[in-house]
């Protein structure tokens, strides 16, 4: 069912990309939901949080999870989505 | 056991499809109680627990204490319900310890004194048949409490009083017990207990004096409140082992449960798919009686309906059950022993001085050099109780396996695989993100996070998850009965049982006796497996009935961090100099 990860097809992996490409998408995609950073400070390690941190946490997720998980290749007719996974195996035992 | 059927399988979607559609009702019953959080009611919420008075307390094991603290669950219960102790009797010295304590501590939110003190006399007076009627419960504050605030530690639900009770803590309510108070968390069940604005708060109990050695996370305070004799047991709900990391940071046994076991209705969520309400216990037979009363299907909770018929847990941890003999399968429980289980840890490298040691103890209480020993001694010591614990395990009947991962257990149990899960709690708390990002304080990154993981890597890792789940079922349950852990988040993605329970001490790492914990992991509803095993293993030894000095009979080490240390009974805390956990204790923390 599963296979084993292969190495990306694509031309441009998520390394090459740069910080100001990242930093666009992500306020593009925060400005599309309504969510705003500006809030916060720009820079301050004694704040609870600052838009420096932020931005370099989300750069590092966009570098690494989408990327790992797509590169994971499932079989078509392999499972189907379930999100509670213990309930459909004690709900198919016999 | 463990082989999904095909056909039944897709069965099976249109049903669970419906639950996940149900399930934001579920979370809808937050807003017409008060809270700025959108929703419907919480009429469904209404205990559903069966006959409570019909279970069987276990059988005296020991003479009464003379501190009525050092009571287990059970035997506090055994007591009341004997009439050899009262409820007053007992409430008022729960509320003793808190005041002259928790200061320190500070594992509680909120204490409500007075009502907990009017229940005890109303239980003293009718003297009722419920097992737990007049024993003293610590309750996560993000299990809704009718009447009293619920804040799940954050800003969002700073001012949230419910209008109803959780499902699992109202099973308790009529099981008789009482509500001494809320215990403080990790903000929104993540990370372990600090205010909102990353400001440590609730340590150890068993290194008071210490504010780095994490207490786990996120029932933080839930388990120093248990281990510190300020209840006699708690509740607290684990998405990334926040039951089980806290039970093995301080010395309890702590159960997570199956996915559905134990209904979620009225606890505020942190992810759909994997938060799971357990309790935190001084052993095994007290997880196995709060576990009793707390499971059990609940129409306002889809996930709970329709499972296997919940066991009996307390027979299943009664001492003459021949517990290491499996009950259905017979012959011996087979224990799999995971690679890296026994791994000596590799010496750790010179990290070097400090750059700047001002800078340094603004986060961490010890010098860096000091702080790798301290964590490679203690990696050490982990190890050798592993050992011991496994040969206890085997002389006593049990049959260990050598196993290998499953074959793809080092991808699906990555850090990216167990990021799936950020888009849920995002979408849970997208009105408030939308509203203002400042709310979520010190823990902002990952809500963030999970509104930039796009919908095709989410449904992909959903049913990578499947894939990782028939893998355990086959490879790993497919050889033996229970599993070893390391790490709670494997079982935690795919919503499978755990236990947490001590192992051993150690005391390289603070100069006091610190618990180490051991983890074993089931299949699919077998949490009965879980507690007959550990019960058995506490009858041969004692790690469980070992207690932490008070704050006052502990010396804080000269130059150990932390702050001010109060009075000299070290009974006072609250003027801690603030500072944040570093990643000494990264693994602990949990959520």
């Amino acid at each position: 069912m599963a296979r084993r990860p292969t190495p990306p097809r694509s031309v441009t992996s998520s390394q090459e990309v740069t910080d100001e490409q990242l930093d666009a998408h992500v306020r593009t995609r925060l400005a599309l939901l309504g969510v705003d950073l500006s809030v916060l400070p720009a820079d301050d390690e004694e704040a609870p949080a600052d838009q420096r941190r932020i931005m370099a946490s989300a750069r590092r997720f966009l570098r690494s999870t989408p990327e790992a998980i797509a590169d994971f290749e499932l079989d078509p007719m392999g499972p189907a989505p379930a999100i509670y996974p213990a309930e459909v195996s004690a709900r198919n035992r016999g | 056991m463990g082989e999904v059927n095909r056909r039944r399988f897709l069965e099976r979607m249109t049903a669970l499809t419906a639950t996940a559609v149900a399930a934001p009702a579920t979370l809808g019953a937050i807003s017409n109680a008060g809270s700025r959080f959108p929703g419907a009611t919480g009429a469904g919420s209404r205990a559903v627990a069966g006959r409570p008075d019909e279970l069987n307390l276990p059988p005296a094991g020991r003479p009464q204490p003379a501190d009525l603290t050092e009571l287990t669950l059970a035997e506090a219960a055994r007591l009341l319900r004997d009439g050899d102790v009262g409820a007053v009797e007992l409430v008022e010295a729960y509320l003793a310890r808190i005041g002259r304590w928790d200061l320190r501590y500070q594992a509680f939110n909120t204490v409500v004194s007075q009502a907990a003190l009017e229940a005890a006399r109303t239980a003293d007076r009718t003297r009722g048949r419920a097992p737990l009627t007049g024993v003293p419960l610590a309750i996560k504050d993000n299990y809704f409490t009718a009447g009293v605030r619920t804040t799940a530690n954050s800003f969002i639900f700073e001012d949230f009083v419910p209008d109803f009770d959780a499902t699992s803590w109202a099973r308790l309510r009529d099981a008789g017990a009482i509500l001494l108070g809320k215990t403080q968390m990790g903000p929104l069940a993540t990370t372990a207990a600090s205010t909102p604005t990353g400001e440590r708060t609730t340590v150890n109990a068993w290194a008071p004096h210490h504010d780095n050695v994490s207490p786990g996370g996120s029932s933080s305070g839930s388990a120093t409140a248990v281990a510190a004799r300020m209840a006699a047991s708690s509740t607290g709900t684990q998405t990334g082992g926040s039951i089980t990391n806290p039970s093995n940071a301080q010395g309890l046994t702590g159960i997570k449960p199956t996915m559905g076991r134990v209904s979620l209705q009225g606890i505020l969520p942190l992810t759909y798919t994997r938060d799971h309400p357990g309790p935190l216990a001084r052993d095994a037979v007290d997880a196995a009686l709060m576990l009793q009363i707390m499971a059990g299907p609940d129409p306002a909770d889809p996930r709970s309906l329709g499972l296997p018929p919940v066991p009996d847990y307390l027979g299943a941890v009664r001492e003459d059950d021949g517990a290491l003999t499996h009950p259905e399968r017979g012959g011996a429980v087979r224990i799999g022993v995971l690679p890296g289980f026994l791994d000596e840890p590799e010496p750790p490298e010179d990290p070097g001085p400090d750059p700047d040691p001002d800078v340094d103890r603004i986060g961490s209480s010890f010098p860096r050099r000091e702080r790798t020993q301290a964590a490679y001694r203690r990696d050490v010591a982990t190890v050798e109780a592993r050992r011991r614990m496994l040969a206890t395990l085997e002389e006593m009947g049990a049959e260990l396996v050598e196993l290998d991962f499953p074959t793809h257990w080092e991808t699906l149990t990555s850090f990216n695989f167990n990021n799936v899960r950020l888009p849920e709690r995002s979408e849970i708390f997208l009105e408030h993100l939308r509203d203002d990002v400042r709310k979520f304080g010190v823990s902002l990154a990952p809500w963030i996070n999970g509104l930039l993981l796009p919908a095709a890597e989410y449904v992909r890792g959903s049913r990578a998850r499947l894939v990782l789940l028939r893998e355990i079922l086959d490879e790993v349950f497919g050889r033996c009965d229970l599993v070893t852990q390391t790490a709670p988040f494997p079982f935690d993605m795919v919503g499978l049982p755990l236990i947490g329970f001590p192992i051993g001490f150690e005391t390289g790492s603070t100069g006091y006796p610190r618990p180490i914990g051991g983890m074993f992991g089931a299949e699919p509803y077998a949490e009965h497996h879980l507690l007959a095993v550990i019960a058995a293993y506490q009858r041969a030894t004692d790690w469980h009935l070992r207690r932490p000095a008070d704050p006052g009979e502990l010396r804080p080490a000269e130059g150990d961090g932390g702050g001010p240390r109060g009075g000299a009974d070290g009974s006072a805390g609250r003027d801690r100099s603030p500072g944040r956990y570093d990643l000494f204790d990264v693994m602990e923390r949990g959520e």
